[in-house]
């Protein structure tokens, strides 16, 4: 009778050796196999061949709903002076009438269907279905090769994908924590940088491919400098992990506890990185006096910002908090955009946590995403933070193809302003009262006279 | 198993398709939208309007929020008062009186569909449900547009309200007596007022259609 534990033991220490030589080695040189680009190859070509059955499927049933990205309701898109002028024929001024309140009606209406702030806190709407249970909103059953294939599908992401990840995960967490403690121990030499930057890259690189992540960069000759800061639109706590692959940063953030801790921790081993406590975060000074500290020293690895402050949904880029830019030194903005066919990589914070965040990214087809490096910028003399804020987020905006708005990241969990409400209420009392002033309001009696 | 879903509440969706005019398509994206307002709930309350920034940001917003509750505006028969919560077939009843309008329409139905916006416009302002839109209701729409700080000061806001009340009153009531008594805009002058007005046009949703062939790239 064969012993049933000794070979369980034997195919484990197969396949853990099989990982280490082909997943392992190569990541220490920054080699790749190009097994991963094979397989985004054969998934293009499925979900291609999926998404002609699913449009021929619409137009024998025309009853199926077509989802639309782009937005729901045509909007007019004027001004409110151009619409008054529509709405009355004439220029608007001197006095109210009825009819100006037509305007308030129908933007809020149009607001009440489609808004442009809810749309960025939810998962981006594909336009054709990439064969994953939680994407397919609007598309029902074509054919049944379609549903084969979503089958295997399902089949291959979570008994064969998911396990490997998982264990890839693992590797590289213990490797992390390994090495980098053995690195804390050599003294401050140019050896030790290197090495610790050797460990750092290799834990990246053995997420990434945990992931399945193929990431291409674009003007590399800007990549961040020392004692720079780099700054980047913010989709998923993966972003590090993108940005990481290439160069070694100084990550930014609150200390944690937990496995969170522990990897934290170990980090800082070896090479400096800014972790905070939470009651320093509450004091804006401490925070961007440690940072200009880091900054002006100038070996040191760059510092990684996400000034949105929260995550979005890599439709659009929101405004970017100034804090940031008051630091000073170089700004390296990097636009990152992901690929939403092979996975949604958005973490909807409110609607998952991050374990369950994790679980679905790593049962996902795969990452795929695009790295632009920008050339660097620096703050002008006539220009204030938030200013120079709004030009770096322009210019992220503009290289991504994300649409830039000048809404806060914080609407996701506060409420507007008040003196926000007063805006539209300003443009158009201004426009009442015109230039020269009310007009008629000094002949007229008051009403009053009328109800005696 | 997503594949083998067909649309949910779909023998719903017929009945409020024929009770608002709304096509299956336009349903289902709105039914998304609620559930999007209501975080997955089955109704919506005042409170989840205050999620939409650009709402807050319109003066009105009171007015067009306090329209979803309103029971007048229910396409039921003398129905009045007001709810505090709506479930997804009273928020496209709502939501159908600015459905765009269909292209075969004759000049009776055209008149049918001008008469009911412009019903539901009176109704939006007229709060107590007595008939009219009073000095009072209407003096606090102007107020709400203008802005209670700043550029304006209360007195002149005010005195910008009555003088457009009394023009309302002219234009209704032709000339007045001095010791008449003017109650407020009726729905008849309502409707004089905003005669020249192409409400069927202006107070509309046009929904976006997705071309199929732009889906492959």
């Amino acid at each position: 009778m064969e012993d049933p534990w000794g070979t369980a033991l034997a195919l484990f220490q197969v396949w853990i050796s099989i990982l280490l030589c082909l997943v392992m080695l190569p990541a220490m040189f920054g080699l790749s196999l190009g097994v991963t680009g094979v397989y985004i190859q054969i998934l293009v070509q499925i979900l291609e061949w999926a998404t002609l059955r699913i449009q021929r499927g619409r137009k024998e049933k025309p009853s199926v709903p077509i989802p639309l990205p782009n937005g729901i309701i045509h909007r007019d898109g004027g001004s409110m002076a151009q619409e008054m002028l529509e709405v009355r024929g004439s220029r608007p001024g001197g006095d109210f009438t009825l009819g100006d309140v037509f305007y308030f009606y129908k933007e809020g209406m149009e607001s009440l269907v489609d808004d442009q702030v809810t749309q960025c806190f939810s998962s981006e709407e594909l336009a054709s279905w990439n064969l994953l249970t939680r994407t397919n909103q609007n598309f029902r059953y074509i054919s049944l090769r379609l549903t084969v294939i979503w089958g295997v599908g399902v089949f291959v992401r979570y008994c064969v994908l998911f396990p490997l990840r998982i264990t890839l995960a693992t590797i590289s967490v213990t490797w992390l924590v390994i090495s980098t403690t053995l690195v804390g121990f050599l003294p401050e030499t140019s050896a030790k940088h290197w090495l610790s930057e050797v460990a750092h890259l290799m834990f990246y690189r053995i997420c990434a491919r945990g992931l399945s992540a193929t990431i291409r960069y674009h003007n590399k000759e800007n990549r961040p400098k020392k004692g720079g800061i780099c700054v980047a639109n913010h989709t998923t706590p993966i972003d590090i992990i993108i940005l990481a692959n290439d160069r070694c940063y100084a990550m930014v953030g609150q200390v944690h506890g937990g496995l969170m801790g522990v990897i934290q921790r170990s980090m800082v081993r070896s090479c400096p990185h800014v972790w905070f406590e939470r009651t320093e975060l509450k004091d804006r000074n401490t925070v961007t006096n440690r940072l200009r500290e880091h900054v002006a020293c100038e070996d040191k690895l760059p510092i990684l910002i996400f000034p949105e402050g929260t995550c979005i949904n890599n439709t659009s880029v929101m405004m970017f908090k100034k804090g940031s830019f008051e630091i000073g030194g170089t700004i390296y903005p990097v636009a990152i955009k992901y690929d939403p066919r092979f996975g949604d990589a958005f973490w909807n914070s409110a609607k998952y946590n991050m374990v369950s965040y994790l679980l679905r990214t790593m049962t996902s087809w795969a990452i795929v995403v695009n790295v632009w490096y920008l050339p660097p910028m620096t703050r002008l003399d006539q220009e204030d933070a938030s200013q120079f804020a709004q030009r770096v987020k322009s210019a992220i905006a503009l290289k991504g193809g994300l649409i830039d708005m000048a809404w806060d990241g914080g609407l996701k969990r506060a409420r507007v302003k008040d003196s926000l409400k007063e805006e539209q209420q300003k443009m158009y009392s201004s426009m009442i009262v015109g230039p020269d002033g009310p007009s008629d309001l000094a002949a007229t009696p008051p009403l009053l006279d009328l109800q005696d | 198993m997503g594949a083998l879903n067909s649309l949910p509440d779909e023998p719903q969706y017929v009945g409020l398709a024929e009770k608002t005019g709304f096509s299956f398509e336009q349903i289902g994206i709105l039914h998304k939208r609620f559930k999007q307002l209501s975080n997955n709930g089955e109704t919506l309350r005042r409170e989840d309007f205050n999620t939409i920034p650009d709402l807050l940001c319109n003066p009105i917003r009171s007015e067009i929020i306090e329209a979803f509750f309103d029971r007048r505006n229910f396409r039921q028969t003398d129905a009045v008062g007001t709810v505090h919560e709506i479930g997804f077939g009273e928020f496209l009843l709502v939501m159908s009186h600015f459905r765009p309008p269909s292209i075969r329409l004759d000049d009776e139905q055209k008149e049918v569909i001008r008469m009911e916006k412009l019903r539901f416009l009176f109704n939006m302002h007229d709060t107590d449900n007595d008939g009219t839109i009073t000095l009072e209701e209407y003096r606090h729409v102007v107020e709400e547009l203008l802005s209670r700080s700043g550029a304006l000061g209360k007195e002149t806001a005010k005195g910008i309200a009555d003088a457009a009340m009394l023009e309302v009153a002219s234009i209704s009531m032709g000339h007045m007596e001095p010791d008449e008594f003017y109650e407020g805009i009726t729905f008849e002058h309502f409707n004089k007022l905003l005669k020249e007005f192409e409400v069927e046009s202006r107070m509309n949703i046009r929904f976006m259609n997705m071309d199929t062939t732009t889906l492959c790239k």
